[in-house]
């Protein structure tokens, strides 16, 4: 127990310590197994590249990170380089932490973005860029051939010849019939009422035309619950209703370990699972057209930003170049397995380039990619709409009034905080 | 100096640091939680002025249905589970309290979920729950039929009563030892006299046993529901107070407002009414239920 307290103490001075000094960077990264040989390559290349021109570069994972960054917000001690996921960017922008980033990245490099990124990173009414992420996330179908080929359904390789939504409910039926599938398509209901349902059903929304914020007026009202979204949920409830859907109690593995599901919605982070559990009989398919707009993909995942305190510009800005280079880009990407930010990255990567076996997901994030709302309200916006999916799908329950329901908590948010100017005004 | 003065002062220093703890990490936070229920006070920092906006928060709080779902569920929920744990602990502590070969060897198996932090269960049971095949359901189909199976925490109708199970297992040894505890304290010789008397087993532990936890019994309801009020990390961890809002409780309620949604304010108002709500139960079974001896 001391000791932990020790620690904690040390740990504590560690961090309060890390003020700028000029020359000597330090940046804030996230703790993941899957990241950490990343940043090291990332802080050893950098210094090797400019530590003779008297510009070092410390890398210092944090455990508990987002609790950590609130803390040293509080207490003005943010490092000069910080990282954010993608949705909490606006918050934290609207609360004056962050500042633009657009001056001290490379316009070349911005250019060079995928769209879906640069969106994900532009920020409020003047369209400021403020966040920028190395790597893009995605949803898509994963299938299991054998299942698919034996019930007799298409199975769709590019975006362009992906199942409509009567393909797709067809599909289900006659997957449903097979003996050996118990409910056909898993949609991740056991990760609850969380960002998945946003992250991973907002797309759909969007691909029959609907949203869940109008990104103009950034009302909800109309939006959240028109009639394209409550035709988008119904069926999908009507699928949970036949039996279709994996139950959230029927746990995680019904598709890659017990393989009684045929479909499974979900993001790039279960490529590991699913080819381990399915090998050759995986097959990745593009998101299904719901309508108007055509497959959608989600999108997003953590990235740089520079806190309003950090005044070490020259060497922030040498940091983001090097981070954001096409070679740092694709070096990410291949360590965690997640698809490249940058057009020119995306050909150096052996995943997702010309004919890697990941190469749908790099063309999703460059053609049907989202962004989730970049609005200071988003924490209330991303809990109003997953508890209204979680709701619909949780058995016989009137789709219209829960979108309504998500409506009015959203536009109740925004008018108790005077709009979140400067949007609004 | 007189005596008694020094020994006054004697008796407020040693009293002083917990004054101390007690006033930093309870009296202040709930004055500020008071303060806040009043404003529109967020989570994290924000370029616009924090408001006074009166009763706002306190007239949502009414006006929403989500908030009486969360307050009747956590009513029926206490209502549920203290006859049932209480129930199930006094059992136990008059089969450990009896001369059972190998007694202590059951009494140390009993208090084992105690030792386990209350995630771990929660995971456990979330096993056994998993349809259509875990434990339980494997248990259904035997009376059932193959094929069958009730998702239990996933159908509105059977959640609450899952979480009930899943919590009174959890937390029932604690019951138990205070029960054995009590047991323990009651008199050899009242049973003497009453098996001179004649009494059967039935008749011992109506008369002699049960008057005789009468204490203890009163401590362990107030305790009891007061901890069954609180229900938040079974529900959190395993329901998110789904399906459809059938497990919300008022603290799972709290927590999505408060931090989820990051309105702190009206998170406040909740807490204070939460606060005061128990409060008032805890008072009126005070009120209703006199220790022996009490006037």
């Amino acid at each position: 127990m001391k000791q932990t307290l020790y620690a904690g103490v040390a740990l504590a001075a560690c961090l309060t310590s890390s003020h700028a000094l000029a020359g000597q960077l330090t940046a804030w990264v996230i703790d993941g197994e899957s990241e950490k040989p990343y940043f090291t390559q990332l802080e050893e290349t950098f210094n090797a590249k400019y530590g003779a021109q008297g510009t070092t570069l410390d890398v210092v994972p944090i455990p508990s990170y987002n609790e950590a960054i609130q803390a040293a917000t509080l207490a003005n001690d943010l490092p000069d380089i910080i990282m954010l996921d993608g949705p909490n960017m606006a918050s934290v922008a609207w609360a004056g932490t962050i500042q633009p980033i657009g001056d001290l990245i490379d316009p070349e490099i911005v250019a060079d973005l995928l769209p879906a990124i640069k969106d994900q990173g532009t920020y409020g009414p003047a369209g400021e860029f403020y966040f920028v992420s190395p790597y893009d996330s995605g949803t898509i179908l994963w299938g299991n051939k054998a299942l698919l080929e034996k019930a007799g359904v298409r199975i769709p390789t590019t975006v362009e010849d992906a199942w409509t939504r009567e393909e797709m409910r067809d599909a289900l039926e006659k997957l449903a019939a097979l003996p050996e599938v118990e409910w056909p398509l898993d949609v991740k209901m056991n990760y609850g009422a969380g960002e998945w349902m946003t992250y991973g059903f907002s797309p759909l929304a969007q691909s029959n035309g609907g949203d869940i914020i109008d990104r103009t007026t950034w009302v909800a009202e109309g939006t959240i619950n028109s009639a394209a979204n409550v035709e988008t949920l119904t069926e999908i409830q009507t699928w949970n209703k036949n039996e279709w859907i994996v139950p959230a109690s029927a746990g995680d593995n019904k598709f890659y370990g017990e393989k009684t599901a045929a479909l499974s919605w979900v993001g790039n982070w279960m490529w590991p699972a699913h080819r381990e559990g399915l090998g050759d009989d995986l097959v990745l398919i593009p998101p299904p057209n719901f309508g108007a707009a055509g497959p959608v993909s989600a999108n997003g995942g953590w990235g740089w930003a520079v806190p309003t305190s950090s005044t070490n510009l020259e060497d922030v800005k040498l940091f983001l170049n090097y981070a954001m280079s096409s070679e740092q880009v694709a070096a990410y990407a291949d360590t965690t397995g997640y698809v490249p930010s940058r057009t020119s990255a995306i050909p150096l990567s052996a995943t997702y380039g010309e004919g890697g076996e990941g190469e749908i997901f790099a063309k999703l994030a460059d053609c049907c990619a989202v962004v989730r709302p970049v609005h200071p309200a988003y924490p209330v916006i991303t809990s109003a709409w997953s508890q209204a999916v979680v709701n619909i799908l949780s058995g016989d329950v009137d789709v219209k009034a829960e979108l309504d329901r998500a409506a009015q908590t959203i536009d109740q948010d925004i008018a108790d905080n005077d709009g979140y100017p400067p949007f609004g005004e | 100096m007189s005596i008694k003065s020094r020994s006054q002062r004697q008796e407020l220093a040693m009293l002083l640091p917990a004054v101390i703890f007690l006033i930093a990490l309870i009296v202040v936070p709930f004055a500020l939680s008071i303060w806040f229920s009043f404003t529109d006070q967020r989570l994290v920092p924000r370029p616009i002025p924090t408001k006074v906006i009166g009763f706002t928060n306190y007239l949502r709080m009414f006006d929403d249905p989500l908030f009486w779902q969360a307050i009747w569920n956590t009513v029926l929920f206490a209502l549920l589970v203290v006859p049932f744990q209480l129930a199930i602990s006094l059992g136990a502590a008059l089969i450990l309290n009896a001369a059972i070969p190998f007694r202590s060897v059951f009494r140390a198996i009993a208090i084992l979920p105690l030792l386990l932090p209350m995630t771990v269960i929660v995971a456990i049971w979330a096993v056994l729950f998993r349809i259509p095949n875990g434990p339980l359901n494997a248990a259904y189909q035997w009376f059932a039929g193959s094929g069958n199976y009730v998702d239990w925490i996933g159908n509105p109708s059977t959640a609450m009563v899952s979480i009930v199970v899943l919590s009174a297992w959890a937390t029932f040894p604690y019951q138990m030892l205070i029960y054995l505890a009590g047991l323990q304290d009651i008199p050899q010789d009242l049973y003497e006299a009453a098996k001179l008397d004649g009494a059967k087993s039935w008749q011992r532990f109506r008369y002699v046993t049960w008057p005789g936890l009468r204490n203890v019994n009163i401590f362990l309801l107030i305790i009891t529901t007061i901890g069954a009020l609180k229900l938040f990390t079974q529900v959190n961890i395993l329901t998110k107070g789904g399906p459809n809002g059938a497990t919300t409780t008022i603290i799972q309620y709290l927590f999505q407002q408060g931090y989820a949604t990051q309105k702190v304010g009206y998170a406040s108002a909740v807490a204070v009414f939460f606060f005061l709500a128990v409060t008032a139960i805890a008072l009126l079974q005070r009120r209703f239920l006199k220790n022996e001896g009490e006037a």
